[in-house]
């Protein structure tokens, strides 16, 4: 019973990672289309600054972690204006290499500018603290991810339902050109989809970093490549599809983990894409995608 | 008869058509092997392992573009494939004694099998064949950004078989005594008929449909075209050519191990790809070497070398960093790939044209 209750905690504050990730990717998808494989190396912005910050003297937790999401925030938005702009009109296959050459040219900035081996990050090293309620044992950690996710998807949803700019975004991800015939801004439209996505990858950094207590130049590659098969399983650009599709990913993990035998353990991950890969072949629009006839005007 | 005479005239035209493939694809062969045989007559021999090593990456990435570049949908699952090529042409072609201490376990009575280059070859690419036939099947049942997460899975699904099925593959240890037997020489014979096979394939029936269908798959599939059957058939095909890269790989380096045929492998030769234009078969050649070319100066680069007298620092990861440069910057300004979907002997015409007109 305790075991069940620590792995069901466990799967439910994985997920909420995967959840914040994909989120982000999935609204930016939405809006313009563009596959953001960058994404992953916010996780690396978020764990380079906080990093930095600790080497400065500047170790105070409540310093950190809001210079930690501003940063990645301007991040994003920035890298919005300098290399996505560009390519807002051509293919999807140019966004996705676009991303790609970003990543590569953030992911050798940390190498170059710190080192190419992991460092480690103490400073949030609180948030693993362990409790005790009643017999089990928790890290504040799993809490935090599990309500902290939460509440960041409630606050989307309001502002996504409840300000003109939210209007503006779920509008544009059915059509843009009647969006911006409205007189709505596409560049406002679109950087803030970035800026969102930024503040949830700059949340997702603190969690991913404070779970693994290193950084490392490469360390966003997995996670976003985890985020963007979420967003495709929940149906991709649909944001409660996204939140979905992480919780998805993150049980499966965790459900494998215990369930395969020792000696098959290092079939995880195949075992885990091979169920993804059934459940696309038999819904290929994603769990919570609807389904497009040919010819529908989608995104 | 009068049946007989559109007829006779619809394969004049086809002929003609096929007539002018053959062309374009000696003139793109011509191009991809003269820079081979100018790096054999006078490269030193570190510069002929980077041209062989650029040929097994060219002919992978125009397994890329069979696919990829006539469908227009994202694909990850070509290093397996390749994967699959190298790993069964090792499995037939290993002499049984060094069998014996590899894989002392082989299943389906493998260790007591020993082909020849050739029928190792051909096994081997065929099995390829067979397995691409397999997930294809799978796979033409999605498209866009779904199918590309399905070729995802099949890669990491390929790579999970070789890391654990340590009966057939060794799982992580390498796999080696492989016969050398493939040379630049071959590297370029072979690069030569698979820029054939790829122009006469984009330039078919097959080929011009499915480009269609990637353009507009609602006027495509009006028209009766078929999208999942032709799908299937450039996959197939597709997959067979990764094949042959991962055999000639094998047959060059005579060692075989998993970690070629990740995710690095994966994003390199797509980056070739989409670099170059993938809409056409100049495109893969025109990226394999840009990309092939520049990481080498920058890898001088990153050591430390002396410019002008002056001894440079050691910047490692400069390298990375400048090839993303590179691709941002390409991206941006050409966002169609730098051949833009035009193939050379199109741009050689074009310019020909000109210089008639101008002169």
């Amino acid at each position: 019973m305790q075991y069940v209750a620590e792995q069901a905690l466990n799967a439910l504050s994985i997920g909420a990672e995967y959840s914040l990730l994909a989120l982000g990717l999935a609204i930016v998808f939405s809006v313009m289309g563009l596959v953001n494989f960058a994404h992953g190396e916010f996780l690396g912005v978020g764990g380079y600054i906080m990093y930095a910050m600790a080497l400065f003297g500047a170790g105070d937790i409540w310093m950190i972690l809001p210079v930690c999401l501003l940063t990645v925030v301007i991040t994003a938005v920035l890298l919005e204006r300098v290399a996505f702009r560009p390519v807002r009109r051509a293919p999807a296959t140019t966004g996705l290499l676009t991303a790609f050459g970003v990543a590569i040219i953030l992911q050798n900035v940390f190498l170059m500018g710190v080192s190419p081996r992991p460092k480690a990050v103490p400073a949030i090293a609180v948030l693993n603290t362990t409790v005790d309620i009643g017999s089990f044992t928790f890290t504040i950690l799993q809490f935090l991810e599990a309500g902290v996710t939460a509440i960041a998807i409630v606050l989307l949803v309001i502002f996504m339902r409840r300000t003109k700019l939210g209007l503006a975004m779920r509008a544009a991800a059915h059509d843009f050109t009647t969006v911006r015939l409205m007189g709505v801004r596409a560049n406002r439209v679109i950087a803030t989809a970035f800026a969102i996505s930024g503040f949830l990858a700059g949340l997702a950094a603190i969690f991913f970093i404070a779970r693994r207590g290193a950084i490392d130049p490469f360390m966003g590659l997995l996670p976003v490549l985890k985020a963007f098969v979420a967003c495709v399983l929940g149906g991709f650009g649909s944001l409660p599809g996204a939140v979905v599709g992480g919780l998805v990913l993150g049980i499966l993990e965790v459900v494998l983990i215990i369930l395969l035998p020792d000696f098959l353990a290092g079939l995880r991950d195949a075992a885990v894409f091979f169920i993804i890969g059934a459940i696309l072949v038999g819904r290929p629009q994603g769990i919570l995608g609807k389904k497009a006839e040919l010819g529908d005007k989608t995104a | 008869m009068d049946s007989s005479r559109p007829r006779r005239r619809l394969w004049h035209v086809e002929g003609a058509r096929t007539l002018r493939s053959v062309r374009g694809a000696t003139i793109i062969a011509a191009f991809a092997v003269g820079i081979g045989l100018l790096i054999m007559l006078f490269g030193e021999p570190y510069q002929v392992r980077l041209a062989v090593a650029a040929y097994i990456n060219l002919i992978l990435v125009l397994g890329l573009q069979i696919f990829m570049g006539n469908a227009n949908v994202a694909n990850l699952a070509h290093p397996g494939f390749m994967g699959l090529g190298a790993y069964l042409t090792s499995i037939f072609a290993v002499p049984l004694v060094i069998k014996k201490t590899l894989i002392p376990n082989a299943p389906f009575g493998l260790g007591e099998v020993q082909l020849g280059i050739v029928s190792s070859f051909v096994a081997a690419v065929s099995i390829t064949g067979i397995i691409a036939a397999l997930t294809g099947l799978f796979l033409v049942r999605l498209s866009g950004i779904a199918a590309t997460i399905l070729t995802l899975a099949i890669l990491v699904i390929i790579h999970g078989v070789f890391v654990h099925w340590v009966d057939l593959f060794r799982g992580t240890q390498a796999f080696y005594g492989i016969p050398k037997v493939a040379g630049i020489e071959t590297m370029m014979v072979a690069t030569a008929l698979v820029i054939l096979v790829a122009r006469l394939f984009k330039d078919s029936r097959i080929g011009v449909q499915l480009r269609a269908s990637a353009t507009n798959m609602l006027a495509a599939e009006s028209m009766g075209v078929n999208i999942r059957a032709l799908r299937l058939i450039a996959w197939v095909l597709g997959g067979v050519v990764c094949g042959i890269a991962g055999a000639l790989y094998a047959y060059y380096l005579g060692t075989v191990n998993a970690r070629a045929f990740y995710f690095h492998a994966a994003f390199l030769t797509l980056a070739m790809h989409i670099l170059g234009g993938m809409r056409s078969v100049t495109g893969a050649v025109v990226g394999v070497v840009l990309i092939s070319v520049a990481m080498e100066l920058i890898r001088h680069l990153e050591s430390g070398p002396v410019i002008l007298g002056a001894q440079l620092p050691d910047l490692f990861g400069l390298g990375s960093l400048m090839l993303g440069v590179i691709i941002v910057l390409v991206m941006c300004l050409r966002s169609d790939g730098l051949m833009g979907g035009l193939e050379l002997d199109e741009v050689l015409d074009r310019y020909w044209k000109r210089w008639r007109r101008g002169g």
